[in-house]
């Protein structure tokens, strides 16, 4: 028995050793280019909005898509709709007032879908807004889709018993935050919510209180997917979505399976952007993100036309990247979620503890903790590069690895002590160990205190939390400043809790200059937030920016027309198609 | 047994049980290699600062330089070299080997702690129980049923960071020490029911024999009944069940460190580098390699050393 165990056992040794030792690392690979520069216009040609959205070159009609996720989606339900699985599933069997043009090279364009036009600002003053529905639009069971039901979609969102989705346009209508308080759904099923009105079957039509010049972006979020109030099953739609879409859900197995198939009523000539290729998808849940990736990259019988949803692990980046045979299986792209180290304005009143934090980061050393650059790419703006009229600066040049001396220098000899409060997740408590090396280097004195996980983003949302510094992070609902700098730095609206502003930044001309160019016309705004952006941080430091997100997806060799959302991040579905 | 030894045995009579048992431990193979292997993992814990001073690095520097774009050691094996023996850690790039040092350390700092507090509450617990019976051995039996239905697991998970709020503010840096203490304190709550029932059992099965008799007759009081006459007729099954808890309160450790509630990340421990490691089995396997066969070996030179002792001290039972 001994000998044999002993035999085994150096068996084992020498196995994983010659497999540890087989190849040299010598630290080669792709380098990622993710200094793309997004453009995002609103389309004024009518043309921009019809159908049918050009072929995709090489795609073919048949077959099944499979998609494989570790979560399943929460529901299917449209006007519930908020997590980026559930944004990018939608589109397959709900359109939307208006929808993204993208080419997933972040080259978009905002186009009308259900509408002729993404919107028409009736007065110039972004008070009173009207759509046009298209002509031969239909639901999955061949009645045509007009402005009753659209209307209807958007009004269903204000039962707060199907609370979960975006509220902008809840909120625009009611003029209040607390719109479900303004306009009672369940007392008024026939009627509408103030402001949203249909003079005929082919007119919607918004009115504001306030100037609301993002409607055209808020109407791509798929609140505005029509319902005709006879198949409103209530929070039952959730597993059987009511289909306006090029596809429609024909089996809802909770939590295991969702599958979708081709809605013959979906008329391609009136759609600017979705496909109808594959015969049907089909959503796999359970699998987590390692398992997914290994059955696509082993690239066996169904798992050919399967994608999987979560990017590549950090663990396995490097075996990806390593694979040349992979290379045309995968997809690189940045994404719009942008990562701060948000500092508590409350508690860090010193702006040059501010700045000396921002000359210290570390974020080469900060990307390779998260897997490297595969993983994350280094920000040092407040917006991510992927908003319109973005442009690049750096008001705390830090270099690679941190201008150390800067950041002694700012704090004259001081050794300021701040908590770092981190989730107690695997990678955070990594991250949040790199982080306090890298400032400790610099003249701080970092103590980590462990939050749990699930309490973490309730808990550092309330004003008075009690930590100094701490990670978040932020995906824009579409790509303008305007969901992002008012959001997270009008100091205005911090409230005892459920705060976006973490970093309870206030500062009075900073709240003006917000108003003045949120009531500028949609299309002049790019550069005005680009502007205060680099202002924000000159004068004030109020975060560090740290990273964006970068989307490494993985899919089988039968795949293809995938590509990255420039909006979301993730992959969109409209061009996807199954090769033969 | 050779004949020469057999002849030996004749010939030297009157040995106490304990030369007893240690000639026959000096005899066994298994007993001497797994005693060596756990004398040379006792010598590096205690000598970790020794060899952290010889080796020049501390367990929390940093060699980011080291790792390619994917935050993966440079060079073979995970960038095994003169200066790291054992590789670093891909993404923050820390040594291995001097974390594997101190995380030895720890984790017989706490297993050894653990297994010593048992032992005492076992044997304190069990002896009165068993010689005193009555009512208190009816409550004493109860509290252990009752622990010994407590879930281990769903119990630390609970209140690790329950006791953590209790003690410690929202910003106050919870000392390393405390986490062990906390670690150690779980272990000793939950592992003394084994003792504490073996050692009842013989203690019930002595205090009717003879010689108690004789010493009760005598007027003896409960010390030296408890600790003169009972005690050193148990102290070999006491001897077996320390040196088999031991192993189970390290492999418990890195359990617990492996599902988040062990130690924090600033104290180099087993399981969560062999947690840490896991997702890295296809693209680092040396990272996975050198933290799990060190556990490996730590806790198998334990169980074998262990079960060594039982054959030497008890050679009659039968495996």
């Amino acid at each position: 028995m001994r000998p044999r165990a002993a035999v085994a056992a150096g068996g084992a040794i020498a196995l994983v050793v010659s497999l540890a030792a087989c190849s040299k690392n010598t630290g080669e690979g792709v380098t990622v280019d993710i200094d793309r520069r997004q453009t995002g216009v609103i389309a004024t040609d009518p043309k921009d909005s019809t159908g049918p959205a050009p072929a995709v070159p090489g795609a073919q009609a048949g077959g099944t898509f499979t998609i494989i996720r570790e979560t399943p989606i929460a529901h299917l339900d449209p006007q519930r709709t908020y997590s980026f699985v559930g944004l990018l599933a939608a589109p397959l069997f709900a359109r939307f007032l208006t929808t993204w043009k993208d080419d997933g090279a972040g080259n978009l364009v905002l186009v009308g879908d259900l509408a002729e036009t993404p919107g028409n600002n009736v007065n110039d003053d972004c008070k009173l807004w009207e759509f046009k529905i298209k002509d031969g639009v239909k639901f999955e069971d061949g009645r045509p889709v007009t402005s009753k039901e659209i209307a209807y979609g958007i009004a269903r969102s204000f039962d707060p018993d199907l609370a979960g989705g975006p509220t902008y346009l809840q909120e625009w209508l009611a003029d209040n935050p607390q719109y479900d308080t303004v306009w009672d759904f369940t007392a008024n099923r026939t009627g509408l919510p103030p402001g949203l009105s249909t003079p005929d079957e082919r007119t919607l039509r918004f009115e504001f209180a306030k100037p609301r010049c993002d409607l055209p972006f808020a109407a791509s979020l798929p609140s505005t997917a029509p319902l005709p109030p006879d198949k409103d099953t209530g929070i039952n739609l959730g597993n059987a979505p009511f289909s306006s879409g090029p596809y429609k859900v024909t089996r809802y197995q909770a939590g295991v399976e969702v599958v979708l198939e081709r809605n013959e009523h979906w008329d391609a000539a009136t759609d600017p952007v979705r496909h109808q290729y594959p015969e049907r998808f089909v959503w796999t849940f359970g699998p987590t993100p390692d398992a997914a990736a290994n059955r696509v990259i082993a690239d066996s019988g169904a798992d050919q036309s399967a994608l999987s949803w979560n990017y590549v692990p950090a663990s396995l980046v490097s075996r990806v990247v390593g694979d040349a045979a992979l290379r045309s299986r995968t997809i690189l792209s940045p994404t719009p979620s942008a990562n701060h180290l948000v500092i508590n304005n409350r508690r860090v009143t010193d702006l040059r503890v501010r700045q000396a934090l921002n000359y210290a980061i570390d974020r080469e050393g900060l990307v390779k903790v998260l897997g490297g650059q595969h993983v994350a790419a280094p920000m040092t703006t407040l917006m991510p590069s992927s908003t319109i009229g973005h442009r690049a600066y750096d008001a705390y040049p830090a270099g690679l690895n941190g201008e150390l001396e800067k950041a002694r220098e700012l704090l004259g000899g001081q050794t300021p002590e701040l908590v770092l409060g981190a989730a107690d997740s695997a990678v955070e408590q990594q991250v949040a160990t790199q982080l306090k090396g890298n400032l400790e280097r610099a003249g701080f004195k970092i103590t980590i205190r462990n939050i749990p996980d699930d309490a973490k983003l309730d808990e550092i949302k309330k004003r008075d939390n009690p930590w100094d510094l701490y990670l978040s992070s932020w995906a824009a609902d579409w790509p303008s400043g305007a969901s992002i700098l008012p959001v997270l730095y009008d100091g205005r609206s911090i409230r005892a809790e459920g705060n976006s502003n973490e970093s309870y930044f206030n500062d009075p001309a900073i709240n003006v200059e917000l108003d003045r160019i949120l009531a500028l016309p949609p299309t002049e705004q790019g550069p005005e937030w680009a502007k205060l952006d680099e202002r924000i941080m000159k004068e004030h430091a109020p975060v560090v920016p740290l990273y964006v997100d970068v989307a490494y997806l993985v899919h089988g060799s039968k795949v293809g027309g995938i590509f990255v959302s420039s909006v979301f991040g993730f992959p969109s579905l409209v061009n996807a198609h199954v090769k033969p | 047994m050779s004949e020469r030894a057999e002849r030996q045995d004749r010939r030297l009579a009157g040995r106490s049980p304990g030369q007893l048992a240690w000639l026959r431990l000096r005899r066994d193979r298994t007993a001497l290699v797994s005693g060596a292997v756990l004398t040379l993992f006792v010598l590096v814990a205690c000598g970790a600062s020794l060899i952290e001073l010889a080796y020049g690095i501390d367990p929390r520097d940093q060699f980011q330089g080291k790792l390619d774009g994917s935050g993966m050691p440079l060079g073979y094996a995970g960038g095994i070299s003169t200066e790291h023996f054992f590789g670093l850690e891909p993404g923050l790039g820390r040594d291995i080997f001097i974390r594997l040092v101190h995380g030895l350390r720890w984790s017989l700092v706490i297993a050894l702690a653990a297994a010593v507090l048992t032992a005492v509450i076992g044997v304190v617990l069990g002896t009165l129980a068993g010689y005193l019976g009555g009512w208190l051995d009816a409550v004493v039996s109860w509290i252990t049923d009752l622990t010994l239905a407590m879930p281990f697991l769903v119990v630390a998970l609970a209140l690790t960071p329950t006791v953590t709020l209790r003690f410690y503010g929202q910003r106050d840096a919870v000392p390393p020490a405390f986490g062990i203490a906390v670690l150690i304190a779980i272990f000793a709550v939950f592992g003394w029911t084994s003792t504490a029932r073996l050692v009842r059992g013989q203690v019930i099965a002595l205090r009717e024999r003879e010689f108690v008799e004789a010493a009760r007759a005598s007027g003896a009081g409960l010390g030296h009944m408890l600790f003169r006459q009972l005690l050193p007729n148990i102290w070999a099954p006491i001897l077996v069940s320390f040196s088999l808890a031991v192993p189970q309160f390290i492999t418990g450790e890195a359990a617990l460190s492996f599902i988040g509630v062990g130690l924090g990340e600033e104290i180099p421990s087993f399981g969560r580098m062999i947690y840490q490691s896991l997702e890295y089995l296809q693209t680092d396997p040396a990272f996975v390699f050198f933290p799990g066969v060190t556990i490996f070996a730590l806790v198998f030179a334990f169980n074998l050393f262990g079960d060594a002792l039982r054959d030497a001290l008890d050679p009659k039972s039968v495996r």
